[in-house]
C-alpha cells in the first residue's frame, strides 16, 4: 500500500479502491480524497466543533466528575548494554479491577530493526506505531538506507504532539540499532521524547527500576542482561497487581532483533523463591 | 481500581457446603489498590468451634468489625455459659453493621457454621448494612466475586464429602481471583467437619 502509494502506482482492483490508496476513477474519487500521512486528521474523525482540545480535556481531567482515566497498568522496560537493547514486557491487560486480558502482545514489532513498546491505550500504540512502520519503510525506499532510531522517535514525537492535549495515552519505549550503535529512545503522550541508557514504563515500572538500577552495568553480558530484564518484569509483576501473566524478552542487535522468549511470571516467581532471592 | 472503596484493598472469600461439612476459603492479599504489601492477611476469622466468619473490603473495616463482633461474642460466652450457634452469630452481626447504618462499615460479611450434634450446615451472608440472607448452598463476597460465584456454580454438587468440597472450593477461588488483579498471591481454605477443621494453604498465581 505504501510502495504503491509512493510510485503513484494505478490499480483496478477492488482493494486498493475500497483502501482510497489511489484515484482509480477521477469520478467516484470527487469526495474521496486519498489516504496520505498528511491528511490523516480528516480520517480520524475528531468531535464536530471548533476547538476539540478545549472540550476533550474535560474527560482527561476531573471537571464535573467526568473523568476517562488511562491508567498505564502494565510494566514495560528496556535498557541499553554493551551487546546491544534489551527489552522486556509483563502481558496483562486490566480495565479497573478487571483482568481483560494475560495475553496482550506489548512489543510492537515495527520492523526488523526496530521495536516499540506498548503502555497506556493499546489502540493509540498500536495504530500510530503502525503509521511510523509506514514512514520507516518510505524512508528507506526514499533514502536506500534504513533510519535511524532517533529520526523515527522524532517522528513520532511529533505525529503525537499534533494530538497533545486531546487525551491520547501512550508511554512508548523505540528501540533499535542503527550507525550510531543501539538507540533507545521514550516517547510519551505529552509530548516528551527523551534518550538514557535504561527506562521503565508503567505502574509497575517503579518495582522493575529497583532491580535493574541495583544489577545494572553497562558491561554485562547477554546472559546477565537478559537475567536482570526478567527479574526486574517477574518483581513488578509480584508487586503490582495490573502487572503480570506472561514475561517477554526482545535482544536488540546489530542483525536486527530477537526474541528470546516468553513465559510464564508466576513460573519463576516459584523459581526464585527456591532459589531464595525472592520471599512471599 | 477507580474511586471505589470496597476495592481500594481487594479481597476476596468463598463457602460452599457438603454434606455435613462446610468449606470456607479466602485469598491473602493485602494491598492498596494497584500496591501489593503483604501476602499473609488472611481475611477468616473463627469465633466458637464450629463458627467462622469472612470480611472482605476495606482492610481497616475487616479488622475493625472483627473486633468488634468478638468483643460481643465474648461477652455472650461469658453471660450465657454456652458456645455460639451460626445463627446466633449472624444476627449479632447483621445488628452490628445495622447500628452504622447511616454512616456504615465498608465489609460484606460470609457466616458459616455447623451444628456438630446434627451436622447441619449454615452459610450466610450479609451485606455491608446487614442485609440478612437465606441459608445458601453456596455464597462469594469481594472484588472478585463474580468470577468465583461462576466457578463455584460449576464445581457446585449437592452432598459433596469433605475432599470433593475442598478440591471445589479450592478450583472456584484459584482459578476465579486469576481474573481479578486485587486478589489472589495465596489462598488458605478452611474444611469444616463434626469431628475436625482443617486448614490448607494453597498455592496460587503470585501476580
Amino acid at each position: 500500500m505504501a510502495l504503491a502509494n509512493v510510485l503513484g502506482f494505478k490499480s483496478n482492483n477492488e482493494f486498493d479502491r475500497s483502501l482510497q490508496c489511489q484515484k482509480t476513477d477521477n469520478n467516484i474519487d470527487e469526495f474521496c480524497p486519498t489516504l496520505n500521512i498528511e491528511n490523516i486528521a480528516q480520517f480520524i474523525t475528531l468531535p464536530p466543533y471548533a476547538d476539540p482540545a478545549k472540550y476533550l480535556k474535560m474527560v482527561n481531567e476531573k471537571v464535573d466528575r467526568v473523568k476517562i482515566q488511562f491508567l498505564k497498568g502494565t510494566t514495560t522496560l528496556a535498557f541499553k548494554f554493551r551487546n546491544g537493547v534489551i527489552v522486556a514486557v509483563d502481558s496483562r491487560a486490566t480495565a479497573g479491577g478487571f483482568i481483560a486480558s494475560g495475553e496482550v502482545k506489548k512489543v510492537i514489532e515495527i520492523n526488523p530493526y526496530l521495536l516499540g513498546t506498548m503502555a497506556g491505550g493499546a489502540a493509540d500504540c498500536a495504530f500510530w506505531e503502525r503509521v511510523l512502520a509506514r514512514h520507516c519503510r518510505i524512508y528507506e525506499l526514499r533514502n536506500k538506507e534504513k533510519i535511524s532510531v532517533a529520526a523515527a522517535s522524532k517522528i513520532l514525537a511529533n505525529m503525537i504532539f499534533e494530538y497533545r492535549g486531546m487525551g491520547l495515552s501512550m508511554g512508548t519505549m523505540i528501540v533499535g540499532w542503527d550507525k550510531r550503535g543501539p538507540g533507545l529512545y521514550m516517547v510519551s503522550d505529552d509530548g516528551e521524547r527523551i534518550s538514557d541508557n535504561i527506562f521503565s514504563v508503567g505502574s509497575g515500572s517503579i518495582y522493575a527500576y529497583s532491580i535493574l538500577d541495583a544489577g545494572y552495568k553497562y558491561e554485562m553480558s547477554t546472559v546477565d542482561a537478559i537475567d536482570l530484564a526478567r527479574r526486574a518484569i517477574v518483581h513488578a509483576a509480584h508487586r503490582d497487581a495490573a502487572s503480570g501473566n506472561i514475561v517477554r524478552i526482545y535482544h536488540m542487535k546489530e542483525t536486527g532483533w530477537e526474541k528470546i522468549e516468553e513465559k510464564d511470571t508466576n513460573d519463576y516467581m516459584y523459581q526464585y523463591r527456591d532459589e531464595k532471592t525472592m520471599n512471599f | 481500581m477507580g474511586d471505589d472503596i470496597l476495592s481500594y484493598n481487594g479481597g476476596v472469600a468463598l463457602a460452599m457446603k457438603g454434606k455435613e461439612c462446610i468449606a470456607i476459603a479466602c485469598d491473602k492479599r493485602y494491598g492498596v489498590q494497584n500496591r501489593t504489601i503483604a501476602t499473609n492477611f488472611t481475611k477468616i476469622f473463627q469465633y466458637s468451634d464450629h463458627c467462622f466468619v469472612s470480611f472482605c473490603g476495606l482492610a481497616t473495616d475487616v479488622q475493625t468489625v472483627s473486633e468488634r463482633l468478638k468483643f460481643r461474642t465474648n461477652l455472650y460466652e461469658l453471660r450465657e455459659q454456652r458456645k455460639l450457634k451460626p445463627n446466633v452469630l449472624y444476627n449479632m452481626l447483621t445488628n452490628l453493621l445495622y447500628e452504622r447504618r447511616f454512616g456504615p462499615y465498608f465489609v460484606f460479611a460470609l457466616v458459616v457454621g455447623l451444628d456438630p450434634k446434627t451436622g447441619e450446615t449454615f452459610i450466610y451472608d450479609s451485606d455491608n448494612i446487614g442485609a440478612v440472607s437465606d441459608n445458601v448452598n453456596l455464597a462469594t463476597v469481594g472484588t472478585a466475586s463474580e468470577y468465583i460465584f461462576g466457578l463455584g456454580e460449576l464445581f457446585f454438587k449437592p452432598n459433596m464429602n469433605a475432599d470433593e468440597l475442598f478440591e471445589a472450593t479450592s478450583q472456584a477461588l484459584l482459578n476465579g481471583v486469576d481474573r481479578d488483579s486485587a486478589s489472589g498471591w495465596g489462598a488458605v481454605v478452611y474444611v469444616i467437619e463434626k469431628d475436625k477443621i482443617t486448614v490448607r494453604e494453597l498455592k496460587g498465581r503470585q501476580d
